[in-house]
């Protein structure tokens, strides 16, 4: 067993999750959204984000619009659709459901909760 | 100072460093590696190449004037490298070729690849043969997947036990089925590409084992160069019985690594994609490794392009060479890398043909090495003969030109050999051959040795163009009790010379300023008159009759007579400004009919006269016929007995005295049954009186008889009437 792998799987699990959350706040910018993340102590790879986001727009979660900048070619703008809203409340109660399934079985075992991720 | 170049990235220019582009292509690259499967791969790689697009804009407007190499890998490391992507398994290891044993995701991942595989194996529950690595069924292959080792060690396995398991394996051939099997090997043992001299084993091995490479090299080698040394000694030294290693190293052992080498060559396939150079090394086959890979291959690729480019700069003057270096470089390189995987290879064709054509390979390469060494010491050998017979040299040439030629037929030997030695130094250290001019200048060189040669020998065949004969008659008295002794007292000529020459050198010794030969004949013939006469008779090659005669002038040969002996030197001696020409003396003794002749034990050994047969030639100013007279035939032949009695019979041949004729009608003297008892230290003398059988020769014998009598006493008488005639012999 490798913890790598281990922690690697969690954060799989909640990627996309946190990403719709942000997008959810607003349109947003890919490298925005790589922002954000980062300061939210979740670090992740502009090149894991944009395969995800090609993903999530394929599967109509997402749309983008092209927005022209002053320098440059414009840039996509991504934000929620309306199945992507559906699909982001299901994920948000999973989530919260699997929150406090960990925290209650976590705390039981040593007796500190774990931080949560927002 | 790096060069520069501008592309045109998503509608941006970006001026950047030609390195930094490669490296950016090769990300580039392995991200479409990375989602070759992904639906919308096209899209995000357009996504990501904008987003570097837009960070190196913005980096040149901050304060670059182009993008480097740290630019574009910061951008990298920033942006994520593949491996590092969070995502699924689904996209992630799809094209994974190795399975990481340790990995608990290989079941997943190998039922992820039968969507990209057509038919893929589970795994080694079950024994298949192998339908893509099979040099002839697979079956090694197959078998070596399923117990999880390398093929090439069955493979070797098999052909060492041929005999044995030869039905083996048509059995296996025959009743095994045949899928398409994933490796399961991580480290395999490959021949290397890259790194060869003859055909990469030891380059394979020294990866495999992580050795330098020139390790199995020298294994390799070690033998057979001390089996080379040592017989090369053995050559040279007849008796020389050092041997520099014990045999078994040197033969045995040299002969199994060579058998060895040839098996791997034939086993062993070549790592040719970067899959297989990293399994050859035991390497992890990922993408990262296979991306260094492909780097380290295209490092290579473009030093090489531009080490071609600076070459073809410095012969830009001369097109030819130009155009013909490409050629042969691209085409060396295109050998290196497809024609041991060409039509004739592994993966799916004819693995018999291989095993045949390396076979081919190896015996011609044989071949041409035995050659090669025999070249090499024929020139030793011809080197050290060469010193010690340095005299010779001024004895054989005469003038500038023909020294010249002769220096020029050194060239003739030697370049070959000098050029073998380049190449084999040249591919022993991989240089690589700057221009042509070397082969060029020993070609010419060669040429040139080979016209020095020809001149040489027509040079020296003219030299011998003309024979002459100079006579000269010695002063003798005539010799008491009618014998004449013939006697050699010098001493056998040798040569005892330098010491590394074995020469059964009998007859000939040759210092600076003489050449001593003991090529002298004794000729007998019938005296005219009745008395003895002896003749010195010098013959001699040359250039022209006068030359010829010259030569023969100068030959040096002494000879003594006293007291009815004849003391003939043991051989002639020729100065150096005569030089060798086939000079050759004749001692011409003429026994008058009834007298005798003896030659002395001392004879035995010392005179070795050639039988020259020379034939002659018309030639046009020659009027005179005494050189015409000359038939060096089988009757010089020195036959006769020594310490024996021989009488001039009127025909002109000799007799021994206890011989007994049968041809001859001539009485006289035919058979002597006495002969003088001449005290000069001789050994007893055959006196024998002998019986004849022959019932017709009885009455000869009786009248034979009276007369030896007869000739006892007068014989006595003669002495003294003779003596008033020639009034100085000593009767001792």
């Amino acid at each position: 067993m490798n913890i790598e792998n281990t922690q690697s799987q969690m954060r799989k699990g909640i990627l996309e999750f946190c990403i719709l959350s942000i997008i959810k706040r607003g349109e947003a910018y890919p490298s925005d959204i790589v922002e954000e993340m980062k300061a939210a102590n979740l670090n992740i790879f502009e090149g894991t984000l944009y395969p995800l986001l090609t993903r999530l727009k394929n599967a109509d979660m997402l749309t983008y619009r092209w927005v022209e900048s002053n320098s440059g070619p414009p840039r996509k703008y991504f934000s929620l659709t309306e199945k992507g809203d559906t699909f982001y409340k299901e994920l948000e109660s999973t989530w919260n459901e699997l929150a406090n399934a960990v925290n209650t079985l976590a705390d039981k075992t040593t007796g500190l909760g774990e931080p949560e991720n927002q | 100072m790096k060069k520069i170049i501008n592309i045109n990235f998503h509608s941006r220019v970006i001026p950047i460093e030609e390195s930094a582009y490669e490296i950016l292509k090769q990300y580039i690259d392995s991200l479409r590696k990375y989602f070759a499967n992904e639906p919308g791969r096209d899209e995000i790689i357009s996504d990501i190449e904008n987003r570097f697009s837009e960070l190196f804009a913005d980096r040149l407007k901050r304060d670059a004037t182009c993008i480097t190499d740290d630019d574009v890998n910061a951008t990298i490391a920033s942006m994520g490298r593949p491996e590092d992507f969070d995502q699924d398994e689904m996209t992630a290891e799809s094209f994974t070729s190795a399975k990481d044993k340790t990995q608990s995701q290989s079941s997943s991942q190998q039922s992820q690849q039968s969507q990209t595989y057509t038919s893929v194996s589970s795994g080694r529950g079950r024994l298949y043969r192998n339908a893509d690595d099979k040099l002839v069924g697979g079956v090694c292959s197959g078998l070596a997947n399923y117990f999880g080792i390398d093929p090439v060690i069955l493979r070797i396995v098999f052909v060492l036990l041929f005999g044995a398991l030869f039905w083996v394996y048509i059995l296996l051939w025959i009743v095994v089925p045949s899928q398409s099997l994933q490796s399961n090997v991580t480290k395999r043992l490959y021949r290397s590409a890259d790194d060869k001299v003859i055909a990469g084993v030891c380059g394979g091995l020294s990866a495999y084992f992580n050795i330098d490479v020139w390790i199995p090299r020298v294994i390799f080698a070690l033998p057979l160069i001390l089996a080379l040394i040592s017989g090369t000694f053995h050559a040279l030294w007849w008796n020389w019985d050092f041997g520099f290693a014990p045999r078994i190293i040197s033969s045995s052992l040299g002969s199994t690594l060579f058998v060895s080498y040839i098996i791997l060559w034939i086993a062993l396939p070549v790592a040719t994609s970067a899959a297989e150079k990293l399994e050859m090394r035991g390497e992890r086959v990922d993408l990262n490794s296979i991306r260094n890979t492909v780097k380290e291959d295209m490092e290579n690729l473009r030093s090489k392009a531009e080490k071609w480019g600076a070459e073809i700069k410095e012969s830009a003057q001369q097109f030819g060479n130009r155009a013909k270096e490409f050629g042969q470089t691209a085409s060396s390189q295109a050998k290196n890398f497809s024609a041991e995987a060409g039509p004739v290879y592994r993966r799916g064709s004819n693995g018999f043909i291989h095993i045949i054509g390396v076979l081919f390979k190896a015996f011609f390469l044989f071949v041409g090495s035995m050659i090669a060494l025999g070249l090499f010491i024929a020139l030793i050998t011809l080197i050290f003969v060469g010193v010690g017979l340095m005299p010779l040299k001024n004895y054989l040439l005469d003038g500038f030109w023909e020294n010249f030629y002769a220096w020029g037929t050194l060239l003739l030997l030697g370049i070959p050999v000098i050029a073998l030695l380049t190449w084999v130094i040249r591919r022993l250290t991989r240089a690589r051959s700057q221009s042509r001019l070397l082969g060029f200048t020993f070609g010419t060189l060669w040429t040139i040795g080979l016209i020095c040669a020809i001149c040489l020998a027509a040079s020296i065949a003219s030299d011998f163009k003309s024979y002459r004969i100079v006579p000269e008659d010695v002063a003798i008295t005539q010799p008491l009790h009618d014998r004449m002794i013939v006697k050699v007292s010098e001493p056998s000529i040798r040569f005892n010379g330098v010491w590394w020459i074995h020469s059964n050198g009998n007859g000939w010794d040759i210092n600076a300023d003489s050449l001593k030969l003991s090529n002298v004949k004794i000729r007998v013939q019938k005296s005219e008159d009745s008395l003895y006469h002896v003749r010195k008779i010098r013959t001699s090659f040359g250039n022209n009759r006068r030359d010829a005669e010259n030569r023969a002038s100068n030959v040096l040969y002494i000879s003594k007579y006293k007291d009815s002996v004849l003391d003939i030197g043991s051989g002639f001696t020729i100065d150096p400004n005569n030089k060798f020409r086939g000079q050759q003396v004749v001692i011409e003794i003429q026994v008058p009919e009834g007298k005798k002749i003896l030659f002395d034990r001392s004879i035995i050994g010392k005179l070795n006269p050639l039988k020259v047969r020379f034939h002659n030639r018309r030639d046009w100013n020659d009027e005179n016929d005494d050189d015409m007279d000359f038939d060096f035939g089988m009757d010089e032949y020195f036959d006769w007995e020594t310490n024996v009695d021989y009488i001039m019979t009127k025909s002109g041949d000799l007799e021994t005295t206890d011989k007994k004729t049968e041809d001859n009608q001539d009485n006289n003297g035919s058979s002597q049954k006495n002969s003088y008892r001449y005290n000069k230290g001789k050994d007893s003398i055959k006196t024998k009186s002998h019986n004849s059988p022959n019932e017709k020769n009885k009455q000869k014998e009786k009248a034979a008889e009276a007369i030896p009598a007869k000739e006892v006493k007068t014989d006595k008488e003669s002495e003294h009437a003779f003596s008033p005639a020639f009034n100085l012999i000593e009767l001792i």
